[in-house]
């Protein structure tokens, strides 16, 4: 495909440590628009090898406001089903960037691997020095021995290692919206994780037609409800859970947002520095990016502090464990400590909470922030699995998908046709939508 | 005729370097932008905005406006060394035009979605 695109899908043998490369076509993209339907079709190609497949959504990395998400889609190991989590922050972009369009990683490796993948090159590399390190120091590792600190990674920690149904695959240091335990079958590949780098160009077919309706969309948002919000604390509020936002706000640094993405939904949190500190600390780890709404809400249910809740946030990172699915078996367990938390980690097991159809990550709430939607009021469960459907498959921010009414699917669609140059009808996303629940 | 930047306001979203490497490149880019966000200290969450213009580095940084003039004696500051790591150092990138061919004016300006950019 030439335009928004790489114009090409990587395919990664872990068993045979081979790595091929096949064009995007452009009537695949006509039959499945992008992301999380390209990514699924790509797994029943390669099904008998368990695969897991990593896409960027046909709109992720471009001036489309909240372009921002990539898509991990395979097997849960947890729950039997094959389901999509999406990828955010900058990796999303990253990956759009680094030249492929999608990667399909199948097989096993006999030893500790991680594929790095760079300016279209992709390597399978040793990963043996890293294999027991956490999260943060395997990042940390990989971008100093690359001599480049914006390398964007998904790499487990000791969760995905040790098989626990409870591992994800984190995001740099944090988080993320893998709530299917794919950490656990990384592990099961000996695969520590990804990481991406890229210097790419998208062209666009009619680049000034894009931009400047691309203009007019954020115009809209921009008169959008969550004006003036900001953070996890409104998102919470708006959720229902009022008393967040206050137990939380001593601890707040800063907010921040994912690629292009015009609400922010992540918080700093300082734990180890003056949360009013605007100069760069010498504390290289004052504290903890949440990126993710329901852990802290179940350790707060807990009866944890604040502080408690985020250090125990940060431990989840680090050991790359899914922090609802601890907090949801911290309670089953009767565990309402920190310490007795961290002690049990190694011993939980099953899934953690979850809402929807089980297709795509409960890691967005299933309900609208901020802003009224129509269909919501008439169809909560069918407007939100329809509203995921679409954000996983443009590459849009699926929590943004749920609070900005102003993102219409005709204008995803009208765009995918000028960036393009290709026919993308309303009939064709409904299929790639229904194909997603086949 | 320049612009100014809220650092605090800004929440390093990215959209800014994307305008801007739209307007050098015609495509989706961030090789050329002379807006770029730097993310470094991602585990400090220290981040800023940095603009290369026709003479000076202006570092938009948390705890204020920083503006070095390109030439001087005086090394850049850390932050504008270390904005873009591996990528095309800010001082071989092309200087702020203000996107002077684009009739909507700086592309920065217009696609912030927090309007932590605006023209000075």
């Amino acid at each position: 495909m030439e335009y928004l695109s790489a114009d090409k899908i990587l395919v990664v043998d872990l068993t045979t440590s081979e790595v091929t490369e096949d064009e995007l076509s452009d009537e695949l993209v006509e039959q499945k628009i992008g992301g999380a339907a390209i990514n699924k079709y790509l797994y029943e190609q390669y099904e008998a090898d368990n695969p897991v497949v990593v896409g960027t959504g046909l709109l992720t990395g471009t001036l489309f406001p909240a372009s921002g998400a990539a898509v991990m889609t395979a097997k849960s190991p947890v729950t039997g089903n094959l389901c999509h989590c999406p990828i955010t922050l900058k990796v999303g972009l990253e990956i759009q960037f680094a030249g492929f369009d999608y990667i399909v990683i199948k097989g096993a490796s006999d030893n500790p691997v991680f594929l790095w993948v760079h300016d279209g090159i992709a390597d399978i590399t040793d990963a043996l020095d890293v294999w027991g390190k956490n999260t943060w120091e395997t990042t940390d590792t990989w971008r100093k021995a690359m001599g480049d600190d914006l390398i964007q990674t998904m790499v487990i920690g000791k969760a995905g290692e040790a098989g626990s149904d409870l591992a994800q695959v984190c995001l740099n240091y944090w988080a993320s919206g893998d709530r299917f335990g794919f950490g656990k079958l990384f592990g099961e590949k000996k695969l520590k994780g990804l990481a991406f780098r890229g210097m790419g160009l998208l062209e666009i077919a009619d680049a000034e037609e894009f931009v400047d309706q691309a203009l007019e969309i954020l115009d809209d948002i921009r008169e959008g409800d969550f004006i003036g919000k900001k953070g996890i604390g409104d998102i919470y509020a708006a959720m229902g859970q009022s008393g967040v936002n206050a137990w939380l706000e001593p601890l707040v640094h800063r907010h921040s947002a994912c690629y292009n993405t015009p609400y922010a939904t992540n918080t700093f949190v300082y734990l180890d520095e003056d949360p009013a500190t605007l100069k760069e600390t010498a504390n290289e780890e004052p504290g903890f990016l949440i990126t993710e709404l329901y852990g802290l809400l179940g350790f707060k249910a807990l009866g944890l502090s604040a502080d408690d809740a985020c250090r125990m946030l940060k431990i989840c990172a680090k050991g790359g464990y899914d922090a609802a699915a601890v907090a949801h078996q911290a309670k089953a367990a009767g565990k309402t400590s920190m310490g007795d938390i961290e002690s049990a980690l190694a011993d939980f097991s099953g899934a953690g909470p979850m809402h929807g159809k089980g297709v795509f990550s409960p890691w967005c709430p299933n309900q609208p922030l901020f802003s009224f939607f129509e269909e919501a009021e008439e169809d909560p469960g069918g407007w939100w699995e329809r509203r995921q459907a679409v954000a996983y498959i443009f590459g849009i921010h699926p929590i943004f998908a749920v609070m900005s009414p102003e993102l219409v699917e005709d204008d995803m669609l009208e765009m995918a046709g000028v960036g393009t140059e290709l026919s993308i009808e309303p009939e064709k996303l409904n299929a790639a939508v229904a194909y997603l629940y086949k | 005729m320049g612009i100014k930047i809220d650092a605090l306001k800004c929440t390093g979203c990215m959209a800014c370097e994307m305008a801007c490497g739209y307007h050098r490149d015609d495509g989706f880019a961030l090789l050329a932008s002379c807006i770029v966000a730097y993310r470094t200290r991602e585990k400090k969450d220290y981040f800023g905005v940095i603009v290369k213009e026709e003479d000076e580095l202006l570092i938009a940084r948390p705890e204020g406006l920083e503006v070095k003039k390109l030439g001087a004696s005086e090394e850049p500051s850390e932050p504008a060394q270390k904005a873009d790591a591996s990528a095309k150092p800010m001082l071989l990138r092309e200087a702020c035009d203000m996107c002077e061919d684009m009739e909507v004016g700086p592309m920065c300006v217009k696609f912030c979605p927090v309007n932590a950019i605006s023209p000075a």
